[in-house]
């Protein structure tokens, strides 16, 4: 051997017994561990796809995005942040290893739709929301940019603390050497985007991570995504397209934004198409509801009983979230301080579960997989994170059951 | 972490104490003692000057930002903490230090462009095989234990710069410096802030003649000058500063005088640790006395013989 040729000094599988699968993407796969050497900790080893000419796997340079994201774990450290244990470069493939958590935001919402629609406590809403801002903050004063949170994303773990996961998109956002447009141009899962990335803007801010917030939360309330859209796909030109459908679920609710409100809509790149847009909802009579009347009927249907409902204050949380000009949308810090937290601040629980007798199921794991050493064999593929270079793909929903 | 640096995996895991710094590397050499004696090298710094010549090349050609080049230096200085040179292709060890600088300062560039382009530079040490750079990637992330967010004094001087009333060649000449300390072991022994108030000390109080200082490459490719109107004058700076503002006089920028005051009085107001600030004067200026012996030829022989000896192109 010659004396550099790389070698890891640790093994994954001295220290880690695989127990199960839980999940893969187009970053690669995700599996649950214990540890070997008495922790008794659990563990979720993501395993980052080896890159393979034929059937051999080779060395071919780590992707930006797992360079990120390595890099950024490394230094993150906050009890609402998904915990990185350590990292692991073997056989040439990586191994992050991460604390386990039993739950995530997706799961729990599906759990509440079946068999049948039960909304989920307004407390625990208020809890989840609570945490999940308060990781936010933590990143964004550390001027890291999620760019991608959506249910899927957010964990809870069975003592029901939020974890913020998959930093895989996550990056710093103080002075950028390209502009952030530059290194990947689309990010956020499309219903979670926010309407300044749908027109195209190219300096955006933490406030897109803000608008996503807001749109987790309505699909707390309301127990499916707000605004469903439908992705537009790149042309082979690899031009991005103005994302209409998304744009028009959003406005169907909201209105369509107006100069008067966000001054900054006449500067966007897509501004014509908006305008095209809105024109075409004007000659058509439609009147949205409004994010009020969208909100009443929501917790109308939820059923949720005077006192424990998330009330006016809720909606106004919300509406001040779902804003279209981002310089007015709430910070996190502002989000943490408004009134639907601190009106009844000493009830809101660092265990989201506090006061719910609900038994969420426990995350599913396969065991057709357990060997973390191949990577060949074919797993259910449960949602697909979108990396730098499948950005253009739309992302794929969980499917379960 | 990456807005505080006291949290940050720079100053938990990769700052030390001169002993501490002197240690690590005694036990490393001890280790390959018989290696280490039939291979001798030059000075640290003047190993890094040269690193820092041929990573220039390839930036160069690259057309890489000072950042990225300044991010893959304090790879390389890093990761020779962890593994004896002797035992590495330094040149193999530079090509991917600034590749994955690259991705880390979010200017990436495709590794087959680099390879081919290291290869056009040094065709007898890296090889056409680009998976020879992926796995020394994977040596460099393990070694520094995936601990790749590098704070630079770059940000600090850019805040300070206006509090100061710098002019653009103080500016330019604060800038240099801080270049230039990249290639001592600074980076490992202080805060970035300590290391840009003395630079911005080294630009506004002493202001050496600026002559060739921020030249074509934006480093003191010619430090004569500089190494000549600071000699000496750190240790006991404070006494010197009356001599110094009567040579103020005439310069460029408003009232030169207030400006240095000024300095002063913000430094002694400021929490900045000033044995630090004036122990890295005092290191830069005697990088730019130890230049003076700087032989490109020397370092290449040394550095070749070992490689070669060793196959460690291969």
């Amino acid at each position: 051997m010659s004396p550099q040729t790389y070698a890891s000094k640790v093994r994954v599988q001295d220290r880690y017994k695989v127990v199960g699968f839980i999940s893969s993407g187009t970053y690669g796969r995700v599996y649950k561990a214990v540890s070997r050497h008495g922790d008794t900790r659990e563990f979720a080893i993501k395993k980052f796809k080896p890159d393979k000419e034929g059937e051999i796997i080779q060395y071919t340079g780590i992707s930006q995005s797992a360079c990120r994201e390595m890099a950024l774990c490394s230094e993150l450290s906050h009890p609402n942040v998904i915990h990185l244990v350590e990292i692991m470069l073997e056989e040439k493939c990586i191994f992050m290893v991460f604390e386990y958590a039993e739950h995530d935001l997706l799961q729990i919402i599906h759990h509440h739709t079946q068999p049948s629609r039960r909304a989920i406590p307004a407390q625990m809403i208020k809890s989840i929301l609570f945490q999940l801002l308060n990781g936010l903050l933590y990143l964004h004063t550390n001027w890291v940019l999620h760019r991608d949170l959506k249910p899927a994303n957010i964990m809870v773990t069975g003592e029901g603390v939020v974890k913020i996961g998959d930093l895989g998109l996550a990056r710093l956002f103080y002075k950028p050497l390209n502009s952030l447009y530059n290194g990947d141009k689309v990010v956020v899962t499309i219903w979670y985007r926010a309407p300044e990335l749908l027109l195209g803007s190219r300096h955006y801010t933490p406030a897109v991570d803000l608008w996503a917030v807001g749109c987790i939360f309505a699909e707390l309330l309301a127990l499916r995504p707000i605004f469903k859209g439908e992705e537009a796909k790149m042309d082979s030109k690899k031009t991005v397209p103005f994302q209409r459908n998304q744009m028009q679920k959003i406005v169907d609710i909201l209105g369509a934004p107006t100069k008067e409100k966000w001054p900054g809509l006449v500067s966007q790149p897509e501004y014509h198409s908006m305008q095209a847009l809105a024109a075409t909802m004007h000659s058509r009579g439609s009147k949205p509801p409004g994010l009020e009347g969208w909100y009443n009927q929501t917790i109308k249907n939820a059923g949720y009983h005077s006192s424990s409902s998330p009330g006016h204050e809720g909606f106004a949380l919300l509406s001040a979230l779902l804003e279209y000009d981002p310089s007015k949308r709430l910070t996190a810090r502002e989000a943490l301080q408004h009134p639907y937290f601190t009106s009844d601040m000493s009830r809101i629980s660092m265990n989201c579960f506090e006061g719910t007798r609900m038994d969420y199921p426990h995350r599913r794991v396969s065991q057709d997989d357990n060997d973390i050493r191949t990577a060949s064999l074919p797993g259910t593929k449960r949602s697909g994170l979108p990396d730098d270079s499948l950005i253009s793909q739309p992302a794929k929903r969980l499917k379960e059951g | 972490m990456a807005g505080n640096f006291w949290t940050s995996t720079q100053h938990l895991h990769w700052q030390f104490s001169k002993p501490g710094l002197a240690e690590i590397r005694r036990k490393l050499e001890q280790e390959d003692r018989a290696l280490v004696q039939q291979y001798p090298l030059p000075d640290r710094r003047l190993l890094s000057i040269y690193f820092y010549h041929q990573i220039g090349k390839l930036g160069k050609r690259l057309t890489i930002r000072q950042q990225a080049l300044a991010t893959a230096q304090v790879y390389i200085r890093r990761f020779y903490t962890k593994v004896e040179i002797r035992r590495t292709n330094p040149y193999l060890v530079l090509v991917t230090a600034l590749y994955l600088a690259c991705k880390m300062e979010e200017c990436p560039q495709h590794i087959r462009l680099v390879v081919a382009e290291a290869r056009n530079i040094w065709p007898d040490f890296i090889s056409s095989d680009t998976s020879k750079l992926g796995e020394c990637e994977f040596f460099l992330i393990s070694e520094m234990r995936s601990q790749l967010i590098i704070h630079q004094p770059y940000r600090t001087l850019l805040t300070l710069h206006s509090s100061f009333s710098m002019t653009q060649d103080e500016i330019n000449l604060a800038w240099s410096v801080i270049n230039d300390h990249y290639l001592t072991d600074l980076p490992l022994l202080y805060p970035p802030h300590v290391i840009a108030v003395a630079a911005i000390f080294l630009a506004v109080v002493l202001k050496p003649a600026q002559a060739s200082l921020h030249g074509s490459n934006g480093s003191a490719a010619a430090p004569t000058s500089i190494a000549q109107a600071m000699t000496g004058t750190p240790n006991r700076y404070a006494q010197q500063f009356p001599a110094t503002n009567t040579q103020q006089i005439g310069s460029s920028g408003a009232a030169p005088q207030n400006k240095v005051q000024y300095l002063v009085n913000w430094l002694a107001e400021s929490d900045v640790d000033m044995e630090a600030v004036i122990d890295c004067t005092q290191e830069i200026i005697s990088l730019y006395e130890v230049w003076e012996q700087y032989n490109d030829k020397v370092c290449k022989e040394q550095i070749t013989r070992f490689v070669k000896a060793r196959g460690l192109d291969k």
